[in-house]
Order: C-alpha cells, then sequence, then structure tokens
C-alpha cells in the first residue's frame, strides 16, 4: 500500500489530512487485499484533493471500485455544507446521470428460444453506438418536458406504465432542474440523441437470474432464479456532456471569482450559493432528468420487443428500479452528532439508501432500496439492497461497477474484437456492437472482478448481495 | 508532427507535437477525430470556427470541445484546421467530410475534454501537448 495511509480494518483504509496540503477532511476508501493490488497512486491522490475543496463534511471517500479519472476519483463520493460548501461538475462527470435500471420479466430462462433474434430486434430497436440517430422526433417543447419531469414525462407520452415512476431513484425527476442553464449547443445534441444508448461502456443486456442471497429481499424485488431480466445502462448522452463541458468553463472562471484555492483544474467549482454554483445545479439536475427519460424510452422499446416476440403483456415486465451513479443532490444526513441538509456528489458511486430512508417506494421500504451493479461484458451483474450501515458511513452510497484495471491501448494489444466475440459465443453469450472495435475495448479483463467488488462492499456493509445475474446476451454501444 | 497515444487505464491520454501554435491545435483536433472515428477525415467540406479561452490550456479546451460539438451536430469528421491564434483566441476554418457510418465507425464515443491532465509546454522547438479524452 501507498505511503502515508493506514489500514483501519480488514477493507477499510485512511488517507490522514496531510497526505496532500490543504486537506479539510481525511479519505477513507474500501479495498480487499485483492483488490489493492491494483489501486493506482493518482487516484488516491485525487480522493486527496477532493478533500482540500471547501464545505466539505465528514471524510472525502472512495468505494471498492475506486480508480483514477478527472477531477474526483471514479467512485468517489463527497459531501458539502450548504451554507459553506461547493458544486463541481468533476464530482459528477461528463455523463450526468449514467445509470442503470433493471426490468423483470415472467419469462424462465428455458423458455427463451430466439435469442439470436431477439437481440438483432433489439439493435434494430435502439439506436446504438458512434452517430447512433434517434427515431424520436422531438419538438422543443417535448425536450423541456424531458428536461422538466424526467421519467413521468416519458411515462405520460405513452413510454411506460404510471408505476415505473416511483421505482426510479428521486421518481426520475430532480425538481431543482433549471432548463434555462441548459445551452442552445446543449440541446441541439440532446433532440436528436433522447432514447439512443450511446457508445462506451454503455449496453443493453438480456441476464438470467441464476443466484439468490437474500430470498425476503429478492421477493420483495420480484426477482426469482431462473428469471430473464433485461439491464439498461446509459445517460444523458450529448446533451450531459455539453452541460458538463459548458459549466466547467463557467465554473474555471468562477473558481478564480471566489479565490477558491484547487490542486486540479477539473475541480472547478463555485459556491453552492453562488449564481455560477446555481446556473450548474439545475442544469445538471435538467440532464439528470434527461437521462431518466432517456432509459426509460429505452426500456419501453425493450418491453415492446418482448411483447411483439415473446406475446408477454406490457405490464407483466416490471422496472425493479433505476439507479444514478454519476451525479450530485440535496440530501439528509448525520455529520458528526447532527442531521444536516448536503450536497452528495456521487461519481461512480451508487445511492444505497437502507431501511426506512426517505423516498423509497413503499414495497421496499423495509428492504432498503435495489441497488444495480452491472458487470463488465461477459461477466456478472448483481443486485444489491442499501443498508443502514450506508446512511452511517457513506452518506447512503456503495460501489457502482468494476473500475477498469487495463487500459484500452493495452486492452486492444492483447485481443482482438473478433476474438472476444467467438469466446463469449462458446460460453453462449451473444455480442451485437456497431464494429469489433467497441468489443475489444470493453472485453472481460479489462476491469476489476465486478464480483470482488461487490463481495467488499457486502461484508463491509454497504449494501448487501441480493441476487446474481449472468449475461446471455448483449447490445454494446 | 506526431500523435502518440499514452497510456491511461480509463480514458484515452494522447500526446500531440507540432513546430507551432497553429499547427498544434490543428494536429490535436487530428488526434481527436482519431479517437472518435478511427481515423482523421478528408478535407471535402469547411466550416468556420471561433473559440477564446483565458490561457493556452483554456483555449485548448475550448476549441476541442467545439470541434466534439460540432462533429457531433453537424455530422463532420475534421482532417485539419487553418486557424489564427491571436490573445487567446483562435479563429479560422476547419475542413473534413460528412459522417458515413461506413467509414466512421472505427472509434468511440468522446464524453469531453478534461482539464486534468491538459498540459501544453515547449520544448526543443516544438509544442506538445497532453490531454485526456473522457471516452
Amino acid at each position: 500500500m501507498l505511503q502515508g495511509i493506514s489500514r483501519i480494518g480488514p477493507y477499510e483504509w485512511e488517507v490522514p489530512i496531510g497526505f496532500v496540503p490543504g486537506m479539510r477532511v481525511p479519505g477513507r476508501f474500501f479495498l480487499s487485499d485483492a483488490l489493492a493490488e491494483d489501486l493506482e497512486a493518482g487516484a488516491v491522490q485525487q480522493l486527496a484533493h477532493v478533500a482540500t475543496m471547501p464545505g466539505i463534511v465528514g471524510r472525502s471517500l472512495a468505494m471498492p471500485d475506486i480508480h483514477w479519472g478527472y477531477g474526483f476519483p471514479i467512485g468517489g463520493v463527497a459531501a458539502f455544507s450548504l451554507d459553506e460548501g461547493v458544486i463541481s461538475p468533476g464530482g459528477v462527470g461528463f455523463d450526468i446521470n449514467c445509470g442503470v435500471r433493471l426490468l423483470s420479466t415472467p419469462l424462465k430462462e428455458d423458455e427463451l428460444v430466439k435469442k439470436r433474434e431477439l437481440i438483432e430486434h433489439l439493435f434494430k430497436a435502439v439506436p446504438t453506438g458512434v452517430g447512433g440517430k434517434s427515431t424520436l422526433r422531438l419538438s422543443g417543447r417535448s425536450l423541456e418536458g424531458m428536461l422538466l419531469e424526467g421519467s413521468s414525462w416519458a411515462v405520460h407520452q405513452g413510454y411506460g406504465v404510471d408505476e415505473d415512476i416511483i421505482m426510479c431513484e428521486q421518481a426520475g425527476c430532480m425538481k431543482e432542474a433549471d432548463p434555462a442553464a441548459v445551452s442552445q449547443k446543449a440541446r441541439q445534441r440532446g433532440m436528436p440523441q433522447s432514447g439512443t444508448l450511446g457508445s462506451g461502456n454503455h449496453f443493453l443486456e438480456i441476464q438470467a437470474v441464476r443466484e439468490i442471497y437474500d430470498t425476503e429481499a429478492a421477493r420483495a424485488f420480484g426477482v426469482f432464479p431462473g428469471q430473464i431480466c433485461i439491464m439498461i445502462h446509459c445517460g444523458s448522452r450529448g446533451l450531459g456532456h455539453q452541460v458538463c463541458t459548458d459549466h466547467l468553463s463557467i465554473l474555471e472562471a468562477a473558481t478564480r471569482k471566489y479565490h477558491i484555492s484547487l490542486p486540479d483544474r477539473q475541480l472547478a467549482c463555485a459556491p453552492l450559493d453562488s449564481p455560477e454554483g446555481k446556473a450548474y445545479f439545475g442544469a445538471m439536475a435538467a440532464s439528470a432528468n434527461y437521462a431518466w427519460a432517456n432509459r426509460q424510452v429505452i426500456m419501453h422499446y425493450t418491453r415492446k420487443a418482448m411483447e411483439e416476440m415473446y406475446g408477454i403483456p406490457y405490464k407483466e415486465m416490471h422496472l425493479v428500479y433505476d439507479v444514478a451513479h454519476n451525479v450530485a443532490k440535496f440530501e439528509e444526513h448525520v455529520v458528526g452528532s447532527s442531521r444536516m441538509r448536503v450536497c452528495v456528489h456521487r461519481k461512480g458511486a451508487t445511492r444505497a439508501y437502507g431501511p426506512g430512508a426517505p423516498d423509497l417506494p413503499s414495497e421496499y421500504a423495509s428492504t432498503g432500496q435495489p441497488v444495480i451493479i452491472p458487470g463488465s461484458m461477459g461477466s456478472p451483474s448483481f443486485l444489491l439492497r442499501g443498508t443502514s450501515a450506508a446512511m452511517d458511513t457513506t452518506f447512503g452510497s456503495t460501489c457502482h461497477g468494476a473500475g477498469r484495471i487495463m487500459s484500452r491501448t493495452q486492452a486492444k494489444k492483447r485481443v482482438s474484437g473478433k476474438e472476444v466475440r467467438e469466446s463469449l459465443a462458446q460460453r453462449g453469450i451473444i455480442v451485437r456492437a456497431p464494429s469489433d472495435m467497441a468489443i475489444a475495448d470493453e472485453a472481460p479483463g479489462v476491469y476489476k472482478s465486478s464480483a470482488e467488488v461487490v463481495r467488499v462492499v457486502h461484508e463491509v456493509g454497504l449494501s448487501r448481495m441480493v441476487a446474481r445475474l449472468e449475461p446471455l446476451a448483449v447490445i454494446k454501444g | 508532427m506526431s500523435i502518440e497515444e499514452l497510456e491511461h487505464t480509463a480514458d484515452v491520454r494522447m500526446r500531440v507535437r507540432a513546430p507551432t501554435l497553429e499547427e498544434l491545435f490543428s494536429e490535436a483536433g487530428r488526434a481527436l477525430m482519431m479517437v472518435m472515428y478511427g481515423s482523421p477525415g478528408e478535407g471535402k467540406r469547411t466550416m468556420n470556427v471561433s473559440v477564446s479561452g483565458h490561457d493556452l490550456e483554456s483555449l485548448m479546451h475550448a476549441f476541442l470541445s467545439e470541434l466534439l460539438f460540432l462533429s457531433e451536430v453537424e455530422g463532420m469528421v475534421f482532417s485539419d484546421a487553418e486557424v489564427i491564434l491571436r490573445n487567446y483566441t483562435i479563429e479560422g476554418t476547419v475542413k473534413g467530410e460528412s459522417f458515413n457510418p461506413d467509414v466512421h465507425s472505427a472509434g468511440q464515443g468522446v464524453k469531453g475534454i478534461s482539464f486534468s491532465g491538459l498540459s501544453i509546454v515547449h520544448e526543443q522547438g516544438s509544442y506538445i501537448l497532453d490531454v485526456i479524452f473522457d471516452v
């Protein structure tokens, strides 16, 4: 382990004040010995840099999928007080409200015939990859609706059923959304991309529930062994990326205006109550709503495909839950001995509210919220539940995925997309992508083991394992 | 002039070298296109570009962000740029061709240009840019 960091538990590590100059609070991260072997010094430095930001409370945190990002580390969580704290696009990322949703079906694994046809059908229905254009023809007013209302806009346009809305974190809508803070450029990018999957690590995957670890929670979540589920992973597309870019420049200037001293320009930030800070928050919230509407539309296409191919009634396919893993939100948490309202930044981290927490649908009040952890291509995904331990230690947060360990350059040198596709086919997993290049980039082995990351959050108690889902067929963006 | 990809775990990190600053901006645009589409385009279409910053790094950030925006919205794959740099403002034309999924699908979407790890230095008669693209 790096010099200056101390181990304080089997899976907990402390980065003391003074690790880098100017730290206001200590840092804390969670890793097993196996995961610690791949820890990058740059990621720990970024965690420490976050601890220097004005108004940070508690600790600068990172989940077991910590890795080297820009601004905050990926896997980073930090909360800021409302009176002295700041908001930073570097604590959210370019892909605002990148997130995951899980759709359950009544179909069992042995009933999933015509898997190849299904994936081709979905590949046609959901525009994918670089330059993939939406089949929706949005008007300016519709875009405004997406930005203001998120999931419920999509449902009211016919892309879902009412029960979908409460099955999203924050009911799929941040009410602080301010479309006026979303630039024309962002709108131009957002208009043709609504209802598209995008590229990179985004995917739509047909999965089978292979193992249940928590029968009671699984029953509440509506999942059972052998069940076919569909996972959708994507975000706010070019609209969110442009909002981040636009406001990064504004906040870079604001950082100087408010005399905030930062060790990294990507941490550009402004006080939460400043005009610049409020504008970014409003634009970010609008982008988050766009992303929820986007995933809702993609889920609608998926349900239609399942209805057409297998005759499953639309309403018998339920949204288990939808989680955001790149977002900043106002939430109430206990800091020290007092309960206070804070702005929680989660960058590559998932909210994991425990039993009895606010904002949970009544079905999940006693289990805690469903937490969905997507696996990388070819590896399992996990369904977990939030815990009160997470409320006490990580502002109600847990991991978001596996975290890369191999660079894209190394991945491409090691194995071609075609080879990856063929080896997955031997395991019975179909991969459909616009190009083989996209497949090589995200091949199994370039990520940490999602199972190990999930094991650590389970052992630490930041969330508890409910079910494991194995991939059967995947569309890669 | 040269473009090389450096190691980076999560994103794409590029090093670009050019003898003049104007050429550095043009080469940086080509580097972005290589990531997004597998290779830069050919110079059949032209477009005007004008962006400002308050230092070289912020100007580069603004220029590459503008190319990313134009590329996505106008469906343009850029080949090179002829620009004039004055008082941290870039003005000029960029050349390229229209996006064609049959030839431009060997890349990956770029979400944004990171300020982290963005540096421009002048060394032995050559300008060197390091930049991280979030993919």
